[in-house]
């Protein structure tokens, strides 16, 4: 745990005593923060331990749909585990037991019967390090839709004539349109993903993501790898994805989240949600002492 | 490690030379007493390989002088003396490598020659060993035809292979993909210990237990089927699929996996369209060294089978088992002599050949895999 | 989208169509444990089985299955049940299901219509073909269920209507009478069960998910757990047969008490001890003789001990050292590459083919006249443990971090303090495991023993290989002779290879030879499995550390 501390200089570390404090005082604040539009998803007292390590301690709050949210904090304070408890990646690492109750759209993620395929093609999700399948450009957009029998391009549908080729390559080019990919890629779609460069696999990982057409798209991190004109491209297309999608941002990057998002949350060392709030709020006039620490670079 | 071939194929003379100069230099650098005694250290190896090869009973001399200079170089000098120790190692393990090829081959050579045939005018040694069809050592013109146990040996294959591959790549998958941690714990050294029983046992089981029992079941003349053999060794063949599939299966990065179930794919549909495809390399080679521990097996088959060359008719019955190559030279080898002991050469050079081939094409693929997924990460 | 039409991500309540349909995998389960007891008899085909004759039940319960199994199929077809099948049940699917109902189709054509081997050919195609449309081109939950089910319901019918009665058999024409082969009701009946039982289950899985991915996913997991659990009852089948079978013969006549044992004489720098074991085990402890009780395996014992002890003093030196070269002092290129395709290729060679070069290379060089001796055999075998040397101990040296040896360097210390101080002992743990699990392996290799060193098939235990007191020096080179070592002498497989090659044991005082060879199979599975436990434990153990410290 001691490497994933953030480097703090000791005097001007928030006093130990008020720390305490502050959070019961913000977390009431937050709890009641109110947004216009309706709530996509509703987290509640979210508690997630790796064996015995906590990482994320009653993490309550809700996300607005058709929004960015950005969620920001210090390495190792749980940003991409409270990511993956909201599509159930988590249920794949072993050690990983979770508490409380996460809700899309009104319906409980956690509970008996939830049909992960389901949930995960409704929440999307952008890794940190892009991860292409080792196949074409245009196998990896269509991956989703084949694998959810949307589209069928197999053999077999072509001998029956239910060939979806046509419909496969629409998808295609809308999804790639869609992340600002198309432009670079159009003329090599039978190509290798491989091949791409890390800020286009970014995209094409985003494009793979849309093609499946989900609701909600969790991103995490999706620019840490860029260069500053792959990450404005990135950046513009959050911000146009909000108009349709819901869409949860991790970021270490405090302008980013300010340009990009309309609430922020800030999660602290050893996994509290500290703070949430419009973004402007956060960034001007945070109620917490730690978090406008954080949040103006005096430490994490 | 890295490999750092890609030299100029062309400037090899001159690589000569100046690893020539290099040698040159170094013996100069070096004190006297230490290449002395390198000398004479190399010198008395080789002396003790001639002598061995000669059967002279001055080798143990050679033994002798031989640790001696290396026990002077370690007082004295131990670093070199290491590396010219480690050195002899590795060159006497690479020249045991050698000598085995030489020798099966070396063996084979007389009957090669005696059963030659023409074709178009061409001399082909060995040609008479495979076309036809009888082994008759011990009739007025012996008859050593190959094509009786290369028949065993195809179908043993064949059936091991199909029982191998897929239950092998398959537990593979459990093993690396589905199994929870304790389960694993317990399947994967139990898959370990299945390659550890000896294959005599396999084969005193399959003689007292499975050879009567198939003889009742399909009211056979005699006892031997090649299908249970087959199966025995393909159960022989599938720790070697399973411990290499999983390694290769086990190579494809988390990433991939969580990229396709986070688009909302079963375990099932990532294993089978994203696993398994980029492991396929690393799979198919698992399979092949699966194929050459079939088509390798011996006590099993000796034991199993009825050790009389014949072919099976038709040639898909495998209700029938007569030999296999390993098995005839297992159980021929104590009571031949002379051109017949030859003949079994010849089975040990197919057998070697073939499995030389699958073991170096198997490490071809797997190399590309690395390389793949070398580009991949 | 957002704001389109609600969808949702819990499933909808289908408890009893899932209820049945995991009713039915549960019964072909029992279906299938039932043709595997047919299959060894335990269930008898000729018999009854709960009041019917044995091959009327089974039918009457494939034909259940079988329709169960399709009314799943039209159930969803009709959407009777929410399912979410695919448009087809898949390329993979049917080309199974062609392949089952083209072999139906062959034999049929071919035996029960007698239209001999091509008209047999035809009609097998024909149905393949059917079987396979019938897969491919409907939706799903029909493709999957209609062609398992029928053939669940074919195979049932037949046993039903007595058209495959318990006294049935059948041998095709086409085998010469030398060759000749029968298929009795009795074997074929709990074979069709099993085969059935397996697709019906796979089809019934199916429908219990709902078919679609969900459906897949559990079709298959059903297959591969099955599969697993089948490796490993077939594991421990196999080793506790072998260890019910020879339990007894090694156990005879085992008493322990103060001075029951043999004595052992212990010479010591002129002091002779004389020590009396606290055990009798006359199985381990005696060799075979017509004046003991039990006839026993202590010189195969005696040779395998030694075989193992000489070829780890040849393959461990030898292939550490040449690791530690092409590791550590080799220019990483094309030559160590190519000697590491060798080494891997030799570690596949079959070990036959080391016996012939044994044979050839060794056999005639210890001795005036070429013999087996217990020295080409250790050699031997120590040729095939030197691949598995070098692999492993090169895999080992290589995952030592490079910055052990920079650090180590950057010291100022010289390049073999640095591989003798830290690469070895870094690359120990993965050597010794490597070497535990290469010794299993070759203590229980016989045919190379069969052409290098094997002689006599049951040995006194006074013709034990007694390799330390048999040192001879001389004047005249060579100097050391060892007779002992020059003579062909037996080990543990050796030794069951000989029970199985003689079949009798009179003339050594064995009186029941099966019992003889599940006695030696057990010791030597013994033996090996206590190579491989401590090696894979070693393993674990050197695991556990390096992941917690
Ligand atoms: N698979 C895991 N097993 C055990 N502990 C884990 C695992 N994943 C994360 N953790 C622990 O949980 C805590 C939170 O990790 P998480 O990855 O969520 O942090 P993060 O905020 O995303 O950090 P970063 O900004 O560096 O990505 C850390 O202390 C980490 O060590
Ligand atoms: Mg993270």
């Amino acid at each position: 745990m001691s490497e994933t501390e953030p480097v703090t200089n000791g005097t001007e570390r928030p006093a130990e005593t008020t720390a305490g404090e502050t959070d019961e005082r913000t977390r009431e604040a937050w709890r009641e923060y109110e947004f216009a539009g309706e709530t996509k998803l509703a987290v509640e007292d979210l508690d997630v331990y790796y064996g015995d390590d906590h990482a994320l301690k009653r993490v309550s709050m809700d996300i607005p749909e058709e929004s960015v949210t950005a969620l920001v904090g210090p390495s190792g304070c749980g940003k991409s585990t409270f990511l993956r408890c909201l599509n159930r990646m988590n249920d794949r690492i072993g050690t990983a037991r979770i508490d409380g109750s996460v809700e899309l759209d009104g319906q409980e993620v956690y509970q008996d019967g939830v049909d992960l395929v389901e949930l995960r093609k409704q929440v999307g999700m952008v890794f940190q390090a892009p991860n292409p399948f080792p196949k074409s450009i245009r196998d990896n957009i269509t991956y989703g839709p084949r694998q959810h029998g949307d589209i069928d391009t197999g053999l077999l549908a072509r001998l029956t004539g239910r060939d979806d080729s046509e419909a496969a390559d629409r998808l295609v080019e809308r999804a790639l349109r869609q992340a600002a990919l198309w432009d670079e890629v159009e003329d090599r779609l039978d190509d290798n993903a491989m091949g791409l460069s890390g800020g286009q696999q970014q995209r094409l990982c985003l494009a793979r993501c849309l093609a499946v057409d989900p609701e909600v798209i969790l991103m995490d991190e999706p620019a840490s790898a860029l260069d500053p004109i792959a990450t404005a491209k990135i950046e513009d297309l959050v911000e146009e994805l909000a108009e349709e999608y819901t869409v949860v941002v991790v970021t270490h990057n405090m302008q980013q989240a300010a340009r990009i998002s309309d609430q922020t949350a800030v999660f602290l060392t050893g996994g509290e949600l500290v703070e949430y709030d419009d973004t402007g709020k956060i960034f001007e006039d945070p109620e917490s002492q730690r978090v406008e620490d954080y949040v103006s670079g005096k430490f994490g | 490690m890295a490999t750092t071939n890609e030299r100029d194929p062309d400037g090899w003379q001159a690589r000569l030379a100046s690893r020539f100069a290099r040698m040159g230099a170094v013996v100069q650098d070096t004190e006297n007493d230490a290449v002395a005694a390198g000398v004479v250290g190399a010198v008395s190896l080789a002396g003790a390989f001639a002598g061995f090869l000669v059967t002279s009973p001055y080798t143990s001399v050679c033994i002798v002088g031989f640790l001696l200079s290396v026990g002077y170089g370690w007082v004295r000098h131990q670093e070199l003396a290491a590396k010219g120790v480690t050195m002899a190692m590795t060159v006497s393990t690479v020249v045991i490598l050698s000598l085995i090829t030489v020798f099966i081959f070396y063996e084979a050579w007389p009957i090669l020659q005696d059963r030659s045939g023409q074709v178009l005018g061409v001399t082909v040694p060995g040609l008479e060993l495979f076309t036809t069809t009888a082994w008759t050592p011990a009739e007025g013109t012996p008859r050593y035809s190959m094509l009786p146990m290369i028949q065993g040996t195809v179908l043993v294959t064949i059936i091991a292979t199909a029982v191998a591959g897929p239950l092998g790549v398959a537990a593979a998958l459990f093993i690396s993909e589905i199994a929870p941690a304790p389960v694993r714990e317990v399947v994967k050294p139990g898959v370990e210990i299945l390659a550890g029983i000896p294959s005599i046992v396999y084969g005193f089981i399959g003689f007292t237990v499975l050879s009567p029992w198939a003889s009742d079941q399909f009211d056979l003349v005699g006892q031997g089927t090649y299908l249970f053999v087959g199966i025995v060794v393909g159960l022989m063949a599938l720790p070697t699929v399973v411990s290499v599939a999983e390694d290769a299966i086990n190579s494809v990065p988390e990433s991939m996996k969580s990229g396709s179930l986070a688009l909302g794919t079963t375990d099932w549909q990532a294993m089978t369209t994203i696993t398994l495809p980029t492991a396929f390399s690393g799979v198919s080679a698992a399979v092949l060294l699966g194929v050459g521990r079939a088509i390798g097996e011996t006590m099993a088959a000796t034991v199993m089978l009825r050790n009389t060359p014949r072919v099976a008719e038709p040639l898909y019955n495998v209700f029938y088992g007569f030999e296999t190559l390993t098995s005839l030279i297992a159980a021929n080898y104590g009571s031949s002599s002379g051109l017949q002991k030859d003949a079994l050469f010849v089975a040990g050079c197919i057998l070697f050949v073939s499995v030389l081939t699958l073991s170096i094409g198997s490490q071809l693929i797997e190399e590309r895999m690395d390389h793949d997924l070398g580009r991949a990460e | 989208m957002a704001g389109a039409a609600e969808s949702t991500v819990v499933r909808e309540d289908t408890s009893t169509y899932e209820a049945v349909a995991g009713l039915t995998v549960g019964l072909a389960a029992i279906l299938f444990f039932l043709g595997l007891a047919a299959t060894v008899d335990i269930v008898s085909v000729t018999g009854t089985l709960a009041g019917l004759g044995t091959l009327t039940a089974l039918g009457l319960l494939l034909v259940v299955m079988g329709l169960a199994v399709v009314a799943f199929g039209l159930a969803s077809y009709r959407g009777i049940f929410p399912t979410d099948p695919r448009a087809s049940a898949g390329l993979v699917a049917a080309t199974l299901f062609s392949g089952l109902w083209f072999l139906v189709g062959a034999l049929v054509g071919s035996e029960t219509l007698g239209l001999g081997f091509g008209g047999g050919l035809a009609v097998g195609l024909l149905v393949g073909a059917v079987g396979f449309a019938a897969t491919a081109l409907p939706r799903e939950d029909i493709g999957s269920t209609l062609p398992a089910g029928a053939l669940a319901v074919l195979f049932g019918l037949v046993f039903l209507l007595g058209v495959v009665g318990p006294e049935w058999s059948w041998s095709p024409a086409s085998f010469p009478d030398s060759q000749s082969v029968t298929f009795f009701a009795r074997t074929i009946a709990p074979f069709a069960v099993i085969l059935s039982a397996l697709v019906v289950g796979w089809a019934a899985a199916k429908a219990y998910g709902g078919f679609g991915a969900r459906g897949r996913h559990l079709g298959a997991y059903l297959l591969v757990y099955l599969n697993a659990i089948a490796i490993i009852a077939v594991l421990v089948a196999l080793v506790a047969f072998v260890v019910v079978k020879g339990f007894a013969p090694v156990t005879e006549s085992v008493t322990v008490g103060l001075g029951v044992g043999p004595a052992t004489t212990i010479a010591l720098f002129g002091f002779s001890y004389e020590v009396v074991w606290p055990v009798n085990w006359p199985f381990l402890m005696n060799g075979a003789s017509l004046f003991t009780d039990v006839t026993g395996v202590f010189p195969a014992i005696v040779g395998t001990a030694w075989l193992v002890v000489g070829a780890v003093l040849l393959a461990v030196p030898l292939g550490v050292g040449a690791a530690i070269f092409l590791t550590e002092y080799a220019e990483q290129g094309r030559f160590t590459r190519v000697v590491e395709v060798a080494t891997n290729a030799l570690w596949s060679t079959p070990s036959i083919v080391f016996g012939l070069f044994g044979a050839a290379f060794l056999v005639p060089r210890f001795t005036p006249q070429p013999q087996k001796s217990l020295l080409a055999g250790m050699i031997t075998l120590g040729f095939m443990l030197l691949p598995l040397v070098v692999i492993t101990s090169r895999e080992a040296m290589i995952a030592v971090p490079d910055e052990y040896r920079d650090a180590s360097a950057a010291l100022g210390v010289s390049k073999w303090q640095t591989i003798r101080s830290v690469v070895v002992p870094a690359a120990m743990p993965g050597v010794v495991t490597g070497v535990i699990l290469g010794v299993g392996r070759i203590a229980g290799e016989t045919a190379p023993l069969l052409l290098t060193m094997g002689g006599g098939s049951f040995v006194g235990a006074g013709q034990r290989a007694k390799v330390l007191d048999s040192f001879q020096l001389s004047l005249s080179p060579p100097f050391v002779t060892n007779p002992e070592l020059t003579q062909a002498t037996t080990a543990l497989p050796y030794q069951l290879y000989q029970v199985v090659l003689t079949g009798t044991g009179e003339t050594a005082g064995v009186t029941d030879i099966t019992a003889f060879g599940w006695g030696t199979a057990l010791v030597l599975l013994a033996v090996v499995l206590l190579f491989y436990a401590v090696g894979i434990a070693t393993r674990q153990y050197f695991r556990s550390k390096l992941t917690y410290e």
